[in-house]
């Protein structure tokens, strides 16, 4: 397993090194910003451009999941993968182990800052005490189920329906986010919805022919 | 104890309602050269993929080592060597990280081998696997099959885009692997001498059907085909089953026949031919005469 899980790291470094530079991009400004502010920060305010944040990431781990999937597919890594002492499904879980490692590259330091700035500099207006478990749960989760949807639209030998089928499942989910707003019940629909994206891509992932 | 490696039971795969394989039976037992032969189209290629698990058959069964091809559990992928038509290999992969991958993946490795074949291919190993020639590529992957050891190889078409000497190379090497450690090698080919060379089975598929499976001697021995010459016109009908091939020209018949046997013999000489000539026929000879639209099933041993 761990030869294939760095197999897929290898094949998409770039999303990898994506992660890292992003993170470390965003926590330079997230640090600036507090100190700029100091402890007159109203976290409040950090809250609002998470939403267009999350979706450019969210769209950048679709395109990771339709990258991973078409390239294998037009290639036919799995072709010759499968042929070896390995199978589908752990060729699928490899993949999918890769993915979120390179979604907790990018959440885990970010996360981490956070809460440490958070205690640095206290707002003057106490805060919901779970509200960083509950955006970053929920955050992870939006992108998780993105890139799960990556993962069924690339599996797919036609171009427009990775590309469009994607960006229109992706595009479906904020919406949902902004109306329910971050809390447990949008952490259930997501976890349901991820459920039922990654049953159908691994009964599509071992059931078509290689 | 069950020697049989490789199981077909009525294999049936329809393609966009076209029927490729249409209820193949065919068992292979430990040690077996098998060698499957048929024209382009006949669906070896889609029977060899059923059989790995590749492809879904429409019904049937198919088993490797025992366990049905669905189901291959890694354990028994591990004893199994593929090379597959037009070699898929990673094509964006170095020759160097292909091997490592194939090494790390697999539950067993002979590296002496492997090196010994990778020395005798010359195959180099800082190359892109799309930069090497067809010839290099069915040879890193043959390379790559036998380094494992395994007691099932499945090759399909193995030796197409080899040059004579590589493929001379081949054929000697997959003859030592045989005869050095009794293992099971089915191989579809085109090449009809590589199979007279190495295979001491063959089957025969034919639109959809697998009209011939039997021993190569045994092949040679049911199917034959004669030159009748009768005192008058040839009759039309001879009242012989499996006939394969029949052509008529004046007095003359040139007929080929299936499980040619004394009672066939008999039921011949009642039409009193004046004379009767074996015609011989090399494997190519037979291969021509089965895969013809209208041809008989020559099944046994």
């Amino acid at each position: 397993m761990f030869t294939l899980i760095k197999r897929e790291i290898q094949d998409h470094l770039l999303y990898l090194i994506g992660s890292v530079v992003l993170a470390a991009i965003l926590i330079i400004v997230l640090i600036s910003f507090v100190f700029q502010e100091g402890t007159r920060t109203d976290w409040d305010d950090l809250i609002a451009p998470v939403i267009p944040i999350a979706i450019i990431i969210m769209l950048g781990f679709c395109a990771m999941g339709v990258s991973q999937m078409y390239t294998d597919r037009n290639r036919r890594v799995s072709a010759f993968v499968s042929t070896l002492p390995v199978t589908r499904t752990q060729i699928l879980f490899a993949r999918i182990a890769t993915g979120i490692l390179t979604i907790l590259i990018l959440l885990v330091p970010l996360v981490v800052t956070i809460t440490i700035l958070i205690r640095w500099f206290e707002s003057p207006i106490p805060m919901y005490a779970g509200i960083v478990f509950d955006i970053s749960s929920t955050t992870f989760l939006m992108i998780f189920a993105s890139y799960c949807i990556g993962l069924l639209t690339g599996w797919n030998p036609s171009k427009v329906i990775p590309t469009f089928g994607a960006l229109a499942l992706t595009c479906i989910l904020v919406p949902l986010v902004i109306i329910k707003g971050f809390g447990w019940e949008i952490a259930m629909l997501l976890v349901a919805f991820i459920a039922a994206l990654l049953i159908r891509t691994w009964q599509t992932f071992t059931s078509t022919p290689l | 104890m069950n020697d049989e490696v490789i199981g077909v039971e009525n294999l049936v795969k329809y393609f966009d309602g076209r029927c490729v394989l249409d209820g193949i039976h065919l068992s292979i037992p430990k040690g077996c050269i098998y060698g499957l032969l048929g024209r382009n189209g006949a669906g070896k290629t889609t029977m060899i993929r059923i059989l790995l698990g590749l492809e879904p058959a429409t019904r049937g069964q198919t088993s490797l080592l025992g366990v049905e091809s669905t189901n291959l559990p890694t354990k028994v992928r591990g004893r199994i060597g593929t090379v597959a038509e037009g070699h898929n290999l990673i094509q964006n992969y170095r020759v160097g990280r292909l091997i490592k991958l194939c090494k790390d993946l697999s539950l067993q490795w002979n590296d002496e081998f492997f090196s010994h074949l990778i020395e005798t291919f010359r195959l180099p190993t800082d190359r892109r696997v799309r930069e090497l020639s067809v010839g290099m590529r069915a040879q890193l992957n043959l390379a790559l099959a036998m380094a494992t050891d395994p007691e099932l190889l499945i090759l399909d078409d193995p030796t197409l885009g080899l040059d004579t000497v590589a493929r001379r190379q081949f054929l000697e090497l997959a003859i030592e692997i045989i005869q050095k450690q009794g293992r099971t090698i089915l191989f579809s080919s085109h090449i009809l001498s590589d199979v007279e060379r190495i295979a001491d089975r063959v089957g025969i598929l034919a639109a959809g059907k697998l009209v011939v499976d039997c021993p190569l001697e045994q092949l040679k021995q049911r199917v034959k085909k004669l030159r009748v010459i009768f005192a008058g016109s040839a009759p039309t009908n001879l009242y012989l089953t499996e006939i394969i091939n029949q052509q008529i020209d004046g007095r003359e018949m040139a007929l080929t026949v299936a499980n040619w046997n004394e009672q066939k013999r008999a039921l011949l000489e009642t039409f009193k031919p004046s004379s009767c000539i074996d015609v011989p026929m090399s494997l190519e000879d037979i291969f021509i005469e089965c895969t013809r639209p209208i041809g008989a099933s020559v099944n046994g041993g």
